[in-house]
């Protein structure tokens, strides 16, 4: 027997006698609560805008089915319209009314009385069966109790139901075993239950009836309301009711059942020997219907105490998923923060495209990689814009500039109310908006001054210290990124982040401006330190004379491209001065902006998709027809844009052997000397950098040579804002 | 445009009729009228257990992630549910178990079902929109645990059987997408609907050159629903009405 008993004990903790094992009780699958996701968003909104700091008892209403497929649990389900009380139960669904306690602090759900609610609802439940009450509206039997505490800050919702079950002071004894209705009813019988019950509902305008009397013959069945007792059973030696009921086990009742055997008991127990119970499941599986699995037993009603009319003693409180008492908690973050949807939504859609268009797309490559942004100006805010689009998070701006009126029209990240007051740091606010747009960027932003050449910073100790000061954070921030971005609105100011990521082997993608045409550029990635010292890389390309502004050689590696600097015969030098507001000034067709800063991100990212990266063979007009070499096309050097012709062409060319910024020699000093170096570049005029690369020698033999015919310079002398 | 386009009308005649078939094969579509507008939608829930592996817990907000420290004594530590829901993201509230010693007592009229059910008991819910834009109807889901909590989409692809989601991968209708409902304002998943017509253009060609009606939103249904889980019965095509008004009204070509 031991075997045996811990089956009929199983997860209880009592004491099966022998005895009890031949005489067996009754035992009911409890209620799961089961809440729809739309619940929890309803509730929300309900606290916010109606209840408030209201805490009194609100009228909650959900549902349960004798539909559900075996294996599934006794639900009893909450959906997003549970708390508008008018709302109709779905189809073939009983309705549940229970009264919800949503208190304002995880203090008071902690320290609410649970037995006395419990108490409560089960006083009203012993009220309604003594009035008679729940024979006219028996969903009384079903009442609950939703206690919760919705902590809106993190999404945390606290709750804990409770199917108050009024209990008898000892066990229902089964007298005939729980099975199934086709062992005890014939094919004839069952048809004419299930039209019975059809008709039950019908005559009702109902499509579920929760509790119902019944009587059959074998070829007939009758059924009536609970409260048509008295007329239905003129006899009451075979009494048989029918539960509507949720649960899907072979040898158990749900719980509708116990309170109802509890009003049976109270009301008709001292006529009745004993009472023949039909748990009406009623299923349809690929559309046809079976109610045959329905369950029938009998049982003997044990006496309630008839005379104290007190309430029986109650349970029903919910145990949590490991199984003890207690309440449960469901973090919702993920699905109810704003900042976590505009993230998963934001992350879906680039998905969207990689599975739509692009299988192969490495998107987390483009993700995760740091953009240092230099210059918040037309160019930045748009390059800024396209980054977003692709998902970057990390996106940091450098900018000392501060909002000027004509500004926003032209500059998507800023607005007339950032112009006042002297208007804000442009780096500043571009950050602001950026997490304004979306706040899952990680966005940094630092208003300080690019050191330039020709612009001396030796005027006092204290500019000197601050050239060295902005010269180390300009260091460590290309150190800390991947991708840099030069967007500045002179030419001179690239120079220092040139050849800091130069140095660095920093990707670095350039943009600048004319007034209708643009040049987007990667910088030539050198190939890494370790094998190559100043003089082997002087050494390595000797066979060819340097031919600045080449595009002859199709297939230059990404290491041998050039730079925007290695182009100019002239090294870059104070551009701002001698000039007109005209030519300080450039201005850009309004449309420029935004076609250069997109390209300039979409360059960066089919750079990224390049298994090469930085060191891509570059692509140019020609390879247009060709076999792209990543799956979103090709990778160039330069696109050069020409708006007038609504024209783009793909130039590519080599780094110059002389290049004020890029040259092995410019880098060797910058590498030894540091600021020292870096401070005699600012402090001079800019022979200084032309005598240090041979770039003077260059005039002196060209023009010994009589060639008049300077070299154009390919970029554009560009001044944007 | 093309024959087959669906207009609005035409989804609301297709929904009418799947419902009403719903009623019989009672497989739970019902139509809910939206708030305050002509609009609405067809939905339907549902129930399935399935195991699915949780994502794992992002990074905790500080202290914040964890809920305070439960007071209770000795209280011995279970096993995870390691597989199962994930620990942090629901359950019991640790903090609070133990702290409660009213309501305890043991009922022993409670038959314990199976520890493992309601924890691998997920529940989904369907909803089919109608989408001007596309001139198509949209397919909007979630799926959610007992608790309420909507799963990612990751967990739901890892509840798809592995053998059938690498097909599924594959086909046409691989474009799930996250939006807040239209008229409920939460988020749902989507099955995106740019490539809904060019994949209904030939069946519903097909239906009009064998002179046959067929309920378009039926029909796509029964494409895309088992993509996220949602099976229509075969016997929807064996419902479906031959009554030659409807077949003449809906094979009136709009151009012809
Ligand atoms: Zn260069």
């Amino acid at each position: 027997f031991p075997v045996l008993m811990t089956v009929v004990g199983a997860g209880c903790s009592v004491n099966v006698s022998v005895y009890d094992f031949l005489q067996p009780k009754l035992q009911f699958a409890p209620f799961s609560s089961a809440l729809e996701a739309g619940f929890w968003h309803q509730l929300t909104q309900k606290k916010l805008n109606e209840y408030r700091l209201d805490e009194s008892p609100k009228c909650v209403k959900g549902y349960y089915y004798n539909g559900e497929s075996v294996g599934l649990p006794t639900r009893l389900t909450l959906e997003f319209s549970a708390l508008d009380v008018d709302v109709a139960t779905p189809a073939r669904c009983c309705p549940a009314v229970g009264t919800l306690y949503n208190t304002n602090t995880l203090d008071a759900f902690k320290t609410t009385d649970k037995k006395a609610l419990l108490e409560k609802e089960a006083n009203e439940i012993w009220d309604a069966i003594q009035s008679g009450a729940a024979l006219k509206d028996p969903s009384i039997l079903c009442k609950f109790i939703l206690l919760t505490f919705a902590d809106l800050k993190k999404y945390h919702f606290y709750y804990w139901f409770c199917f108050p079950a009024l209990c008898f002071s000892e066990g229902i004894k089964i007298l005939q075993q729980p099975s199934g209705l086709e062992k005890v009813f014939s094919a004839k019988q069952i048809t004419a239950l299930q039209e019975a019950y059809d008709g039950l509902c019908v005559s009702r305008g109902t499509t579920a009836v929760p509790y119902f009397l019944m009587k059959y013959t074998d070829d007939s069945v009758q059924m009536a309301l609970l409260g048509d007792w008295d007329s239905f059973f003129t006899d009451t030696k075979k009494v048989t009711v029918g539960v509507y009921d949720p649960c899907t086990l072979s040898q158990h009742p749900g719980w509708p059942l116990r309170n109802l055997l509890v009003l049976l008991a109270h009301r008709w127990g001292s006529k009745l020997d004993t009472v023949d119970v039909l748990c009406f499941r009623d299923r349809t599986l690929q559309g046809s219907r079976s109610i045959q699995h329905s369950l029938i037993f009998q049982v003997k009603l044990p006496e309630l105490p008839l005379n104290s009319g007190m309430c029986p003693k109650s349970v029903g409180w919910e145990k949590n998923p490991k199984g003890a008492m207690g309440p449960r908690m469901v973090n919702l973050s993920e699905c109810m923060d704003p900042k976590r949807l505009a993230e998963s939504s934001v992350d879906l859609n680039l998905k969207l495209m990689r599975w739509r268009l692009v299988p192969s797309l490495d998107l987390d490559k483009v993700v995760n990689t740091k953009c240092l942004l230099l210059g918040a100006g037309t160019l930045g805010c748009n390059v800024a814009r396209t980054l977003m689009g692709w998902g970057v998070r990390h996106i940091t701006f450098v900018d000392n500039a501060k909002i000027s009126y004509s500004n926003p029209v032209r500059q998507p990240l800023y607005e007339f109310e950032d112009c006042l007051g002297g208007g804000k740091s442009k780096a500043m606010a571009a950050v602001d908006r950026l997490t304004k747009i979306f706040p899952g960027v990680n966005a940094e932003g630092y208003n300080m001054s690019i050191p330039m050449p020709g612009h001396p910073v030796n005027f006092s100790q204290a500019t000197l210290s601050q050239a060295q000061r902005d010269v180390e954070q300009l260091e460590r921030l290309i150190a800390e990124h991947d991708v840099v971005f030069l967007l500045m609105d002179t030419r001179e100011s690239r120079w220092l982040p040139t050849v800091i990521a130069a140095s660095k082997r920093k990707l670095v993608v350039n943009a600048a401006l004319g007034f209708d045409t643009f040049v987007v550029m990667r910088h030539g990635l050198k190939k890494p330190p370790a094998n190559h010292n100043v003089s082997e890389a002087a050494d390595s390309s000797p066979s060819l004379p340097s031919v600045p502004g080449s595009s002859l050689f199709s297939n230059i590696p990404g290491h041998k491209l050039g730079c925007y600097f290695c182009n100019d015969v002239v090294a870059p030098g104070d551009s701002t001065r001698d000039r007109t507001l005209d030519q300080q000034c450039t201005v850009s067709r309004p449309g420029l902006a935004m076609i250069a800063g997109a390209l300039a991100v979409e360059m960066m990212v089919s750079i990224l998709q390049h298994s090469e990266g930085g060191y891509a063979v570059a692509s140019s007009s020609d390879d247009r027809m060709n076999e792209p070499p990543t799956s979103l096309g090709l990778v160039p050097h330069q696109i050069r844009g020409f708006l007038s012709r609504f024209d783009n062409v793909l130039p590519a060319s080599l780094a110059f052997d002389k290049c004020t910024a890029c040259s092995p020699i410019v880098l060797d000093h910058y590498e030894r000397e540091g600021f020292h170096f870096l401070s005699k570049v600012f402090n001079s005029s800019h022979s200084f950098l032309e005598d240090l690369t041979g770039l003077t020698l260059l005039h002196q033999e060209t023009q010994a040579a009589e060639v008049k015919h300077t070299r154009t310079h390919t970029h554009t002398h560009t001044h944007t804002h | 445009m093309s024959w087959s386009v669906l207009d609005e009308e035409g989804f609301s005649r297709c929904c009418r009729l799947l419902v009403q078939q719903s009623q019989s094969l009672r497989d739970g579509w019902s139509w809910e009228p939206g708030q305050g507008s002509a609009e609405g939608y067809l939905r339907k829930t549902t129930l399935r257990t399935a195991a699915f592996t949780s994502r794992p817990e992002r990074e905790p907000e500080g202290s914040g992630a964890a809920p305070e420290q439960h007071t209770a004594p000795g209280r011995a530590e279970e096993p995870s549910q390691s597989d199962l829901a994930a620990p942090a993201a629901s359950g019991d509230a640790d903090d609070l178990t133990g702290a409660e010693d009213d309501g305890a007592d043991e009922d022993d009229w409670v038959c314990r079902a199976p520890a493992e059910s309601s924890s691998r008991v997920l529940q989904y819910e369907y909803h089919v929109l109608y989408s001007c834009s596309y001139s198509v109807p949209v397919l909007y889901f979630r799926a959610f645990t007992l608790e309420g909590r909507s799963l990612s989409l990751d967990e739901v692809w890892s509840c798809v059987p592995p053998q059938y989601r690498a097909r599924l991968q594959q086909s046409p209708w691989n474009t799930i997408t996250q939006q807040e409902h239209p008229l409920l304002g939460q988020p749902f998943f989507l099955v995106h609907p740019c490539r809904t017509d060019e994949l209904m253009r030939p069946v519903m060609q097909a239906a009009q050159q064998q002179l046959r009606w067929v309920n378009y939103v039926v029909t796509w249904l029964s494409m895309v629903g088992p993509l996220v889980g949602l099976e229509m019965p075969l016997s929807y095509a064996a419902l479906s009405p031959q009554s030659p008004t409807a077949t003449a009204a809906e094979q009136e070509p709009s151009e012809a």
